[in-house]
This record gives structure tokens, sequence and C-alpha cells, in this order.
């Protein structure tokens, strides 16, 4: 690691002014990824900007929202009581996330900047586009079990490793973010990109912009919601297939639903489709399965990915059942 | 280069001065300075700009550790956990993995677990830090410590610090309600040996006994 | 809270270790914890390429780096004058040719951990590189066997005979590359004293065995070289050897003339420390149709190093484990570009166990015979291979207490016809053998005058809790508490220890501990029995007792100890002993033998397997200590767990490089993964092996756990899973 320049900021203003003159500068919240990328040479920042102290921690509801700070710690949003009461789905991807000494560490808007786990992405001896553009991706053709099977391009097919975002993609959330220019909203499912041909971008954040809150609107979900994360052992690993489910019943009646995939595309994985053919139908094993099947459209494997292409519609069936209550 | 090739023994007595400017120049920390006073490239041409450089790249920081106030100077890229090994030899709190994949690092922060392996110490000015030397009460031991012992929590021992504060931390969190609870909220700490079944029931055994931090 | 209630009584009970109180509050100092003035850090530079050549290194802007005291690679390394022909193993920084990805190709040593780290990011390497080969099961056409002579094929009456059986079995199974991963790095403090005298402080699981390394590999007297292991963090095999990086630091330290600390990094210590080799098999079973098996056939392939050959006993277990007229194995290696592989816990015969065991299992199935059953149907009484007698088996009333734990006979043996919470249940058993051995050892023993007892010897201990047993067995003999006898170990300056491998630390230490404890006892008798004043006088040692400090020849005649030494007026009387086996073992086959059974859940659309109960018993003959015997066994159930369900080192072939060699990628088990583990024990002493009738139980306490977890997801889903691990998607995908 070279020896970069550190220094904090107390205000927005001023993190955002700093890095703004930083040229090669990055933010630093949790760190949980930041330094481990900086470790294994992936990152190299000249400047860090320590934004701990930035006064985005708080976790506050009005009536038609819940707002979540950028800088509110994974555990402290898992555990927070509104949270857990109005949006359980998001408590319970964000325990199924990490470990909770991660959990303790990482922020909210730190989990959204995380960088994929790809293998080829981490190790600088390694092709890969995201990390050095041109230089091939090395998952294509490789070792690609973790990857992905929805929105690939020819340059990269890795995902986005994080549980929260997939629940907060389902929940439709929104990004406040703050930059040279200002600050804007940002619609969840939009703030995450696909590689297409810039796979070095994960989200279509600008150079300089500072992420303050995430808010999620009021929903009825919150009776019948389950985060289902498969994995290859039972806890502390990044999912093969995760799906965030979350329905409002009427009854047996699906009066509406969301449903995202974690660990199956560059970025949380909205099933819309699934979404529209459920609304209004029997919450049933058969529509269940029917659901799955058509959020398979389009998908496409790489050799050692072939399995999601089951394992991803089960686990669709799975998390349905178990947030109306089926199994 | 053949092998015979020994030019390269001793670097530093072959290295021009010029080169040694040229070092001063590359180096990240007299970026902010934008001219490097005289005396500096005199100092380094007498070799002493490593010193230079340790003395300009660290930053100072006062920080709590096991009780006592310590203000040091480091490095801005040290993590918490070589800071803690290598500068105050508190080598209770265990290297496993470097990346956080593992919790032997685990150290509480103001009360809180963290992986002090992906913290950089001089993110923790002004904070307390408890590492395993500063969980027991002089000789007596915290009942975690007693637990693990009774249990046989351990085996090569070198997990032990970090599951410790783990688990006094994961009963603080109030995740320590069914054995099933603490399996999940104590994932984050790998024991190799697989005393885990052990670790388990020295801490259900403290919290059934109503420990409290 | 009931669920939260303590339910391992034998080991609340049982005496804790000795060392606990040192590694729960961290007071315990592993290799790379030792503070040494003036010490310098060294990082390896590993190369990326995994065949070829180095063409150049270019480590000008290394060595200008701040800090940096030395950039050692083969262009200026100092000359080691033992590697020569004879030298086994990789010789660091020898010449410019690479043999695997993530060979150490140059060293930095700097004046701290974070310059050395980044000086070494600042070398530059480059090479010609050649293709190369890191696949087994493309390789398989060049499986040669073993150089190795004790690896040549075994035939028993006929081979291949299950093919002419009434009814036969014959299937491919497959062990994955795993790497052991004990949670404390490989680590080295390197010193040297003098010109020809240095002290190492160093992760090893056998100090003699480092000391004679390193003394060989610089020419160096024995006594020159001190090696200190004072506590160990995990080893599993991957510390029974001297490594090349190990080499390196003494370079380096050599090279700048002071201290110099190494340690690995994670991803290191996937090439540097060697790993389980991947396996092919194939088994063929035989049997009647009323069950009695006809013939066993076993093959392996296996990788290996280009420069080094590794081989174990993956086979051996097939040779004995079943009563059967007729068997084979065949026993070959791959020479691959990667480094060399090593013995993992359980070594070669839990690697073979996996394949023998689910055999056995789809046999009986077959056959319509519960798998137990068909076990003792075909139950070995003597070796089936040399026609000896077992110096102690008792693996049927293992079967027995094993099966009425976890209610074998409650189940529905049909597969896939049990459910418990949406969740398919499967009931799995299987069984594992290891060699017990008696190595030689010494081990002094001191009585002090203040009736302290102090035993030592040159061992170290990764985990199994040697101290604490050693300590048992001499104060059991001396009749004195534990707590005034103490264990002192790690520093090669102590009489000659075993190596802590092959589960034969007990039996070789422990035998030492107990004749020398004897030894000095007689000794000390001897001295009473010489005084005309003393109540022993002219007594003969086989009618005294010792107890609480006292020789004692009635209640009414005895002699404190330590009244004896301040009579004399001595501070101490001490005896140092080798102790080995006698000819009298010969006659005998020697078996540690052990019986896993195991409840798994199996989610019908997932095909997540959790496991959900254990109960493994242990026929290891009398155990010293249970407390720690039962830490051994729940360790090898969870590295069992590991092979079984998660574990899986994978090379990317293109580049010749380990995948995923770090600890989030590479899945070894966490709290999660492991239920309650119940923990029997048969602890009957074996009459032959040794005084103490222990036997080994560190490798069967694995072998053959993986399956019993393969048979219980069958029993759960009528699937066969012969490939390890078992992760979901294979569940999912496999044929009923």
């Amino acid at each position: 690691m070279i020896n970069f320049q550190y220094v904090r900021a107390s205000t927005v203003k001023e993190a955002i002014g700093t890095l703004a003159k930083a040229g090669d500068g990055q933010f630093i919240a949790g760190g949980t990824n930041l330094v481990d990328l900086m470790k294994r040479g992936v990152t190299a920042p000249q400047k860090l900007i320590d934004i701990n102290n930035l006064p985005l921690k708080d976790v506050k509801s009005d009536k038609t929202s819940i707002t979540i700070g950028a800088l509110a710690l994974n555990s402290d949003v898992s555990e927070n009581e509104l949270i857990i009461k109005q949006q359980p789905l998001l408590s319970m991807a964000l325990k199924s996330g990490a470990s909770p000494q991660l959990r303790n560490m990482a922020t909210v808007g730190g989990n959204m900047m995380q960088r994929t786990r790809c293998p080829y992405f981490y190790d600088t001896a390694m092709p890969c586009n995201k990390r050095k553009p041109g230089s091939g991706c090395g998952a294509i053709g490789g070792y690609n079990r973790m990857h992905a099977i929805f929105g690939t391009s020819n340059q990269c097919i890795a995902v986005h490793p994080s549980d929260m975002c997939v629940a907060l993609t389902a929940l439709e959330a929104t990004v406040t973010v703050s930059g040279p220019k200002g600050s804007r909203k940002i619609p969840f499912g939009d703030f995450h990109k696909l590689p297409g041909q810039n796979p070095e971008k994960d989200n279509i954040l600008q150079k300089g912009e500072l992420i303050e809150s995430v808010s999620i609107p009021e929903n009825d979900f919150a009776k019948n919601s389950y985060y289902l994360k498969l994995r290859d052992r039972a806890s502390y690993a990044f999912a093969l297939v995760s799906v965030a489910a979350a329905l409002s019943l009427d009854g047996q009646t699906i009066k509406a639903c969301r449903l995202a995939m974690g660990g199956v595309a560059h970025k949380p994985w909205r099933l819309s489709e699934a979404e529209k053919f459920l609304a209004g139908k029997k919450a049933s094993a058969e529509n269940f399965e029917q659901a799955a099947k058509l959020s398979m459209a389009g998908a496409k494997s790489f050799g050692y990915n072939d399995f999601k292409l089951k394992m991803a519609p089960a686990a669709i069936v799975e998390a349905l059942s178990k947030a109306s209550g089926l199994s | 280069m053949k092998p015979e090739d020994t030019s390269n023994e001793k670097p530093h007595r072959h290295i021009k001065h010029t080169e040694r400017r040229d070092f001063l120049k590359k180096s990240s920390l007299l970026t902010a300075i934008s001219l490097a006073p005289g005396s500096l490239i005199k100092a380094a041409e007498a070799e002493l700009d490593e010193k230079f450089a340790s003395a300009l790249e660290q930053l100072p920081l006062s920080i709590e550790v096991n009780g006592k106030m310590q203000q040091v100077n480091v490095e801005p890229r040290v993590t918490l956990l070589d800071f803690l090994r290598e500068q105050l030899q508190l080598t209770g709190t265990k290297k496993g993995c470097d990346h956080g994949q593992c919790g032997a690092c685990t150290v509480h922060v103001d009360g809180k677990r963290v992986n002090s392996c992906l913290s950089l110490a001089v993110m923790h000015q002004g904070k307390k830090i408890t590492t395993i030397e500063g969980l027991a009460n002089g000789d007596e031991l915290h009942p975690m410590q007693e637990a693990f012992i009774k249990h046989d929590g351990f085996q090569c021992g070198y997990c032990t610090p970090g599951q410790i504060m783990s688990a006094v931390a994961c009963i603080n969190e109030g995740h320590a309600n069914s054995k099933d609870e603490i399996r999940e909220f104590m994932s984050g700490n790998i024991c190799r040996c697989g005393a885990y079944p052990n670790i388990v029931d020295a801490i259900a055994d403290v919290k059934n006994g109503g420990q409290k931090a | 809270m009931k669920d939260l209630s303590s339910n391992n009584k034998s080991i609340v009970d049982g005496p804790s270790r000795v060392d606990g109180k040192h590694k729960v509050t961290g007071k315990a100092r592993y290799a790379a914890e030792h503070p040494i003035d003036g010490m310098l850090y060294g990082v390896l530079v590993d190369s990326t390429i995994a065949k070829g050549t180095i063409a150049s290194i270019d480590s000008k802007a290394a060595e200008w780096a701040p800090g940096v005291k030395a950039v050692i690679s083969h262009l200026n390394s100092p000359k080691i004058p033992g590697y020569d022909d004879k030298f086994y193993g990789l010789k660091v920084f020898f010449n410019n040719k690479v043999l695997f990805y993530g060979q150490p190709v140059a060293l930095v040593v700097a004046d701290s951990f974070e310059r050395a780290l980044h000086a070494a990011t600042l070398v530059k390497v480059t090479y010609n590189k050649d293709k190369s080969e890191t696949s087994v099961d493309k390789n398989l056409a060049n499986a040669k066997l073993p150089g190795n002579p004790r690896m040549k094929d075994y035939v028993r009456g006929e081979a291949d005979a299950y093919k002419k059986a009434e009814v036969s079995l014959e299937e491919e199974y497959l062990m994955p590359l795993e790497v052991h991963n004990p949670m404390e790095l490989h680590a080295i403090i390197a010193h040297w004293l003098a010109d020809d005298k240095v002290k190492v402080y160093d992760k090893t699981q056998g100090i003699k065995d480092t000391q004679e390394s390193i003394s060989k590999t610089f020419k160096l007297p024995q006594e020159n070289v001190q090696v200190i292991a004072e506590y160990v963090g995990g080893g599993f095999g991957s510390a029974l050897r001297t490594w090349p990086h190990e080499i390196a630091a003494l370079l380096g330290a050599k090279k700048t003339g002071r201290p110099v600390k190494l340690v690995l990094n994670r991803m290191q210590m996937f090439t540097m420390v060697g790993y389980r080799p991947y396996t092919r098999m194939k088994m063929g079973l035989g049997a009647t149709k009323d069950g009695k098996l006809t013939g066993i056939t076993h093959e392996a392939t296996a990788q290996t190093s280009r420069y080094e050959e590794f081989t174990e006993a993956t086979v051996n277990m097939s040779k004995f484990m079943y009563k059967c007229a007729n068997a084979n194995t065949r026993y070959r290696l791959v020479q691959m570009d990667v480094s060399v592989p090593t013995w993992m816990r359980g070594p070669g015969e839990a690697t073979g166990s996996f394949a023998l065991e689910c055999a056995m299992d789809e046999l009986a199935y077959k056959l319509d015979l519960d798998p137990l059953e068909f076990r003792m149907k075909n139950y070995a009484e003597v070796d089936p291979e040399n026609g000896k007698p077992f110096s102690s088996k008792h693996l049927d009333e293992a079967y027995k207490l094993g099966a009425e734990k976890i209610g074998w006979y409650d189940r529905n043996r049909k597969p896939a016809s049990m459910k418990e919470d949406g969740m398919l249940v499967g009931y799995g058993m299987s069984s594992g053998t290891f060699g017990a051995f008696r190595w030689e050892a010494t081990a002094s023993a001191r009585i002090n005058a203040d009736g302290t007892l102090v035993v030592q010897s040159a061992v170290s201990d990764c985990g199994p809790g040697t101290a604490t047993s050693m300590v048992q067995i001499a104060s059991e003999s001396f009749g004195i508490d534990a707590s005034k006898t103490s264990f002192i170990l790690g520093d090669s300056a102590l009489p000659p220890g075993p190596t802590q491998g092959g589960s034969g630390t007990t039996s070789a230490l422990g035998s030492a501990v107990f004749d020398t404890c004897l030894a000095l006892k007689k000794q000390l008798h001897e001295i009473a029995a010489a005084e005309q004043d003393s109540p022993l006088y002219q007594s003969k040692f086989e009618d005294v007792k010792f107890e609480d400090g006292d020789i004692l020849l009635s209640r009414s005649k005895k002699v404190a100890i330590t009244d004896l030494l301040k009579k004399k007026n001595v501070p101490s009387i001490a005896v140092t002993l080798e102790s080995k086996g006698n000819e009298e073992l010969q006659k005998y086959s020697m078996y540690s033998f052990s019986v896993h059974f195991a409840k798994v859940h199996v989610h019908p659309l997932t095909g997540v397997v959790r496991v959900v109960q254990v109960a493994t018993v242990a026929d290891s003959g009398k155990i010293i200590s249970e407390k720690t015997a039962a830490g051994q066994m729940i360790g090898g159930v969870t590295g069992g767990i590991g092979m079984a369900l998660t574990e899986e080192g994978v090379f990317d072939d293109r580049f010749g490089k380990f995948i995923n060699n770090n600890l989030a990628d590479y899945h070894v088990p966490v709290h999660a993964d492991v239920p309650h583990i119940d923990t029997i024990f048969i602890n009957k002493p074996d009459p032959i092996i040794n005084p103490m009738g222990a036997k080994g139980m560190g490798e069967i306490a694995l072998i053959g756990f993986a399956a019993a977890i393969a048979n219980a997801v069958y029993h759960a889903t009528g699937k066969r899973i012969r490939e390890l691990p078992i992760t979901p998607d294979k569940v999912m995908g496999a044929e009923v």
C-alpha cells in the first residue's frame, strides 16, 4: 500500500470540496471494502477523505418514508426497531450479509459502493476489464461459479455482492447524492448499472459525488417479506443466489409483489415480469413456479455457473413460499 | 541480468545523490510541500531521508487502548491490527487473514466488535479500543475467558482472542438467546481446529450466568 | 433457557488445559510475536506464472524505497551450502526456473511491515512463460507409478475379483484439493547470533525436524541451531516440514545482519505450505448375495509437483478394513506445475476412506442390507493384510454405541422417505482407521525439593493439548496434583521429542514421560531404601506406591519426597530417558478406529445440506485427557463437515493458479455449519502398544467422516454425490 494522505472532513460540503481538490482521492467510511482493495493493490488513491464524522448516521421517519443516513452502520440499521417493524426485508438482508464485525463497520453508503468479489478483479496479475479496461475478462472462460447470468456483456460477467442493495431495490428506495454540482435523487434500481462496454463503472455516481441518504417509501409488505440467501456455507459467505421477496396479501390473493435477486447480475436484479404476473393472483406453488419461470427469460450461463439457471428459479419459489407463509 | 551479476548487493551504497533526489520528488508526502527545502536535500544525501520520510508521512493519533491513552504518530496506511501488534506489542489480537475473512483480529472499538485488519489506525482518533489483553480485571479473568477454559473452547488458541472478544459482544448485543442464534452471530470468527460446539457452550453458559460487559 | 443449557459434561468436568489461561488472555506467544530489538520485516514476491523462467528482475525502485534494507533473489542470494543434488524440495532463490504459480522469486526486507509490503510491489519481474499443466483430469493419461517403492500395486488373492461377484459395484469418487489453512499464518523470525549460529522462532509441528533441516541446509552443527515454538496456531500437517519461506527468512537475516520476521499472507498459505492433493479414485466392490465381500479394488490417481514426489496411504485402508480374500490397490501420480502437496489431517486415509465407505454404503443398498449390518458381516477379527492379530480392536462396540446415540435403528432405511419441518432427513454412517505407532522419544523429569515435578521435551503443540496430557501422565504416575506438575516444551534445546503428526505424539511422548517418571520414581525409592533410618529401608520398589508426594509402603511407613531431597541436601533429582517400543509390537497390527454417524437436513428445493446431529465414536485405547480428546474428535468432525460440504481449492488452469486462495472464497466451516457433536470413547487400554495403552486419535477423528455425510445425503434424497464437496448445486443437479 502506498503511503497515501489522510484527512478528516466534518461536513458534507467540506468532504466534497476536499475530494474535488484532491484529484486522485476517495472517501472512506467503514473501509471494509476499500482498505481490502488497497491491500490487494486494486486501487491506490493518493488521498483518503475520512467522512465518518459527517452527520449522516440517523434513521428518521416521516409519514411517507423512512430515511437512512449513508453513514448508518449496517448493524444499526438491521437492529433498528423502525426498520424491523416496517421494513423487515431490509433487516433480514443486512443480517445475512458479511459478519457481525463487518456489519459494525460497514455503512449503508459503503455497502452500495462495494466492488465485485470476482477473483479476477481482485488479483492484479489477472486480466479484468473492470479493474483495467481493455485487459480482458478472466471470468469468461475461467472460474465463474459466482458470476452473473443476467445482463452480462462480452466485457464483464461480475456480480454486485451486496445483500442490502437487493432488498432496497425491491423496496423501491431512493438515493440522495450531493456533489460539486449540487444534489440529486436517484431511484435505487437505477443506481447500479450493467457492465456494458464500460464495466469499470459500477454505478451512475459522478466524480466527486457523495451518497447522503437512502429513503424507503412506506409500504405494506412488512407481514410478508423474506430474504433468502443460498450460499456455499451456512453463514459468512457471498450469495450464489439470493432473493428478496415482498408481498402484500389480501387473504390468499397477492395485491402487490416485489421481487429482486442478488448474485445473478452486475446490479441487483429486479424481477418485474414476475411481479406483474403475480399481481392479483393467488399465492400458490403453481403461480410461484410460473413466476420463477418467467423470471429466467434471457438468462445465460458461463460454465461453472450453469447451476444458477436451476438454482435461481428454485430460490424464487422458495422465497415466495416463505414470504407468503406457504412454507 | 545473469545469475552471477551481483551489482545489486548493498544497493544503498551505490545509489547516486541525484537518484535520492528523485526519490524525494516521488515521495507522496512531499508533494504537499511544493518546494523541498535545500536542507532536506542535504539530509537526503546524508541518507537521512528515510527518517524524514517517516516523520513527515506520519500523523499524530490519540487513542485509548485498554484504558491507557496513547499519543503516537502513525502512517495513515497502518491498520489498527498492525498498530496493536507491531507498535504497541499487543500481540493478543491475531492476524489470520488480514482481509476481514476470519475474525481473528476482532477488537472492541467503543464497545463494538470490529475487524481491526480492515480498519486504519488513524480512523480511531479519540476512540476507546479494548483488546483481549484488556478484558481481564487484573488477575481476575473475565467470565467469558473462564468459560472458554471450562468448556475447552479452543485448541491451538490462535483464533481464541477474536472468538472471546466477539463472544462478549455477541451477548452484549443481545444475540445469544439460543444456540442457533449464537452460531449465526459468531460466524464471523473462524476456528480451524473446530472448537465451535464448545465455544457455543461457553457463550451459552456465560449468558445463563447473566454476564454484562 | 433449556436450549442454552450446557450438555457436554465430560468436557466441563475434566481437568482444563494447562496453557488455557495464556491462550484466553493473549499472553501465549506464537512464532511472529516475539519482540526482538532491531528486527526487520521480510515480504516475499511470488511468481505470476506457473512454468517458465525469470527473464529479469528490476528491484531498483524497491531498493530505493524508504526503509528497504535488502532485496534478495536468485541474482544475489547468498549461497546455500545444503542445496546439493540430494536436497529434497524447492530450492528458494536458487536459479531462474519457475516451477509453480506463487513460487517465491524475491524477498524484500525493510524496517517496517508497511514499507516492506509496499516495496515488494515495486519489484518488477518479467518471465519467459511456458505452457503449464495443472489439471489432473486432463492429464490422467500421464499418470505414473510413484518412485516410492512402498506405493507399488498390491494384490491379495485375485485382482479385480469384484467383476465376477454375484453383486458388484464400480464407481468413481473425487477428493478435491484441500488446503490446511490453520488460523495462524506460517511465520518465522530468523536471528543469526553468529556466522554459524542461528536462533529461529518458527511455526513448526516438529522442533527437532526443523532444527535438523536448517542445520543440514546451512551446514551448521545441529547444536548451533535453536528452534523455538512455544505456541503453534494450528497446523493439520502444514507445519510438518521446513518450507522455502523459512529458508528465505534465514537468507534475509544473513544478508542484512539483523533479525528478520517473515509472515506469509493468506494467499501464500495456499501455495507455499502444502495442501491435500486432488485425487480421483475408483472403487470396485463385489459380494455374495447374502453380503459377504468377495472382492475389493481401490484405485487412486493424485497430483504431485514436478520437483518433488509426494505420496500418501490413500488406498491402504481398503487392504485391511474388511474381511475379504481378494483385494487389490493401484496408486498413481500425475506430475503437475504446482507446488508440492503434503500431509493434511487424516492424510491419504481420509481421502481413501471417502471412496471405500461410500462404496460400502452403496453396495449395502444394492444388497438390501443395513449399511451397519453389512459392515458387521465383513468384520475383520484379524488383519486381512498380514494375518496378524490386532493389538486391540473394539470397532464392533463403537458401531453399537454410535448407532444407539443417533437413533440409527429408528430411521426408515428407504432413501428419500423421511421428512421433518419441510426438510428431507437423512442418516449416514461410516468408519475410519489409522495406524497406531510408538516412535522413540526422550523426556526428562525433575522432582524439586519443593515437591513440584517438571517434565520436559522438545516438542511443539499445534492444538491437541500435548502439555495437558503429559502433565496428566506425569502427575498420575507420581500421584501428585496436576497443579504441582508442569510440562515444558517448545525449545529444541530440550531432550528430543517427536514431531507432532500422524497421531503419534501421545503414544511416543507419553511413553517417554511415563518411563522417565518411572525411572525417577525408582531412583527416589532407591535413595529412600538405602537410608537405614528410613521407614522404607530395604523395601522393594514393587511394594511401594507414590501418593500425594509421598513414597508409601503402608499408611504408617512412608517418606515425603520433599523430606528425602532435603535430607540428601539436593535441590532436585532428574532423569532423562529415551523410550521406544520393543520387538513384541511387530507381532501385532496396531490401529485406532472411529465410527461416525450423522443426521442431515436437505432442503428439497434448493439442495442446501445442513448437518443437524453427529455422534462420533473413537476406539483409540485409553483416553489420557477426556477434555482434550473430545476436542480432537469435535475438531475432526468439523474438518469433516468442511471436506464433505464446503472445501475445494480451485485452479484456473489457463494461468495455473489458485483462483479461490482466500478465506472468503475457500470455505472452511463457520459456527453456523457445525451442530452439537456427541463424542463417545470406548476407552479400553490397548495392552500392547505402550505402557499407558493409549492410541492416537487426531486422524481418526476426520477419517471417514465425509462419507457419513455423503451417505446421509443419499438417504435423505436418493441421490449419490460422489464428488466432494456436496454443494447445493450438486444436490440440485444430481439424478435420483
